[in-house]
């Protein structure tokens, strides 16, 4: 019996390190990596012990300023994104929190489908047109379509987090008078805040880390920082691995940070985003 | 009565659903009407028929194309759940640090594609990647990824299971912890082994999330673009291609784009298909135990 849980606590062990690795090695393996003089990069086998230095950041800063207005422009755009996002998800996740009927559940079950559709089918139509409109390479279009993919989720968790707000609190405040934008505003949004962090964690990490639309719809002015770290991927043979672990990391950093600390948002909303409609 | 409320409701609801028409709904039945039709930039439109959607299906590169993709679907999805399978009734079972825990196997859901490619080229580096010496060092064969198609498309089944693993751990474990104890307690009180209860509480309570999260995760590794394109491009000579990069290919490097949005149209429909299991799924309200 005492060696059946030994051996039962050794197997979690193990199995609990083998997780560890798997998650965390790549993540860690970089950014240590990006602190390695040079020639110890590529050392085998490889280097754990070095002296850390911030040569390739320098040489980050100094020759790929464009990494960093990318940066900016991804800032911009999750900001953006974020909050159209969130505005447009509390809106319409009020209404169909509080209101039910025929037309209403079948444009609920509709925005659940749309959600489904691949984002690579609409950037054939949405090329010429956002070509025509002028709106190529710029910050809104990213936020417009980053949005938009995120609004259907966001209604959806948006819903779902104000069911659990009773409704005697909308009719006290309208009974004191309130108009539904001032009851939302007021009452519902600063109770219904866990909602709104889960459709803010999914719309950022999103925004941040996108590729496809970045890379069809941006060229310049509007290019996101995964779109510049893809272009130092591509040209391997003139970029040294040092500037793009020094990069790759500087990306990760921020949005790791906030996925570690919003992390019980992150696991609330993924459940609620898949298992009730 | 109903026209006053539908006046209350409608500003509210207008901004989501005049994104989605605008952005998704009408682009997507616009890329009907350009599947039916020959058309390139500054061309006029010359309606077809179906000749596209035959075009693209008997065309070699989209039949490799998709069995890459529904390889790499198949596989890699149902790998992902066992493991995430395995890992939440690891979780389940009573672990220490387990807040530390469930952060670190959430941290890749933070990485971006594109810093993931990174990661994982490096680690599978011929020449110097830890994982390619590792392997080396114990006798066994490595990736050769960037010859070999195989090899790469075991990579990006790889880089995509760890992106998403989180997903469908977090889908398991929630519908896993929903789990009331007293049933386990029940079972082992009528003299359930530990695989019993396994099979006759765990499975069928946990069946319904975990079809969700296959659903899920068919729906998007079937649409697959950057993990493959920034890897490999679909190539060497096309071999690595997925139906999304064979779609890109279409449309913005050779501009065909009656054959790409009849891809389009392709992918549509198998998503659907997949949706409407969903959709059906949560009608018949067999996740209501899952939270």
């Amino acid at each position: 019996m005492r060696t059946e849980r030994l051996l039962i606590g050794a197997g979690k062990a193990v199995a609990v390190l083998a997780i560890l690795f798997w998650s965390l090695f790549p993540i860690l393996f970089i950014a240590m990596s990006s602190l390695k003089p040079g020639q110890d990069i590529f050392a085998v086998p490889p280097k754990w012990l070095f002296t850390p230095t911030f040569k390739h950041y320098a040489e980050l800063w100094r020759s790929w300023g464009v990494f960093f207005e990318g940066l900016l422009n991804s800032l911009l755009i999750t900001v953006g994104a974020t909050l159209l996002a969130i505005v447009a998800s509390a809106c319409a996740g009020y209404v169909y929190s509080r209101n039910s009927g025929r037309w209403l559940g079948a444009s609920l079950l509709g925005l659940i489908i749309v959600r489904l559709i691949p984002p690579i089918v609409v950037t054939l139509p949405l090329f010429p047109i956002v070509n025509w409109l002028g709106l190529s390479d710029t910050h809104l279009v990213l936020i417009l379509l980053y949005a938009t993919f995120f609004v259907s989720l966001g209604t959806v968790l948006m819903r779902t987090f104000m069911d659990q707000i009773p409704r005697e609190l909308d009719e006290a405040a309208s009974m004191d008078g309130a108009s539904r934008m001032t009851i939302l505003r007021k009452v519902i949004a600063p109770l219904a805040m866990p909602g709104v962090l889960a459709v803010a964690v999914f719309v950022i990490v999103f925004s941040w880390n996108e590729f496809l639309f970045a890379f069809i719809f941006t060229a310049t002015r509007a290019k996101t920082a995964p779109l510049v770290i893809s272009e130092m991927i591509g040209s391997i043979d003139g970029v040294d691995w040092g500037i793009l672990f020094a990069a790759a990391t500087v990306q990760l950093v921020p949005v790791l940070i906030f996925v570690v600390f919003m992390n019980r948002y992150l696991v609330a909303g993924l459940t609620a985003g898949s298992t009730k409609g | 009565m109903l026209l006053q409320r539908t006046a209350r409701i409608l500003p509210l609801l207008a901004p989501v659903h005049l994104l989605i028409l605008s952005v998704i709904v009408l682009p997507s039945l616009y890329v009907v009407w350009l599947s039916l039709n020959t058309s390139s930039f500054g061309q006029a439109p010359n309606f077809v028929g179906l000749r596209n959607y035959w075009r693209v299906l008997s065309d070699p590169a989209f039949h490799s194309a998709l069995w890459n993709t529904v390889v790499l679907v198949v596989v890699a999805v149902h790998l992902e759940l066992a493991v995430g399978l395995g890992m939440a009734l690891l979780f389940a079972s009573g672990l220490p640090f387990r807040r530390f825990l469930l952060v670190a196997v959430l941290a890749p859901y933070a990485v971006s594609e594109v810093t993931a490619v990174v990661m994982w080229r490096f680690l599978f580096d011929p020449d110097a990647g830890p994982i390619t010496l590792a392997l080396h060092a114990l006798g066994l064969p490595s990736l050769d990824w960037s010859f070999e198609p195989s090899h790469a498309m075991i990579l990006i089944g790889l880089l995509t299971i760890w992106l998403h693993l989180p997903f469908t751990f977090v889908i398991v474990y929630a519908a896993r912890l929903a789990i009331p104890a007293e049933l386990y307690e029940a079972s082992r009180i009528d003299g359930a082994t530990r695989w019993q209860a396994f099979r006759r509480v765990t499975l069928p309570l946990l069946g319904p999330a975990m079809l969700i999260a296959l659903l899920f995760r068919y729906i998007f590794a079937f649409r697959l673009f950057s993990e493959a394109w920034l890897l490999t491009k679909g190539g060497p000579a096309r071999s690595t291609e997925v139906v999304a990069i064979y779609l890109y290919q279409e449309a913005f490097s050779f501009n065909a784009f009656g054959p790409a949005a009849a891809t389009a149209w392709i992918m549509v429909l198998a998503s659907l298909l997949l949706a409407g299991a969903y959709v059906l799924l949560l009608r018949r309200g067999g996740v209501a135990h899952a939270h």
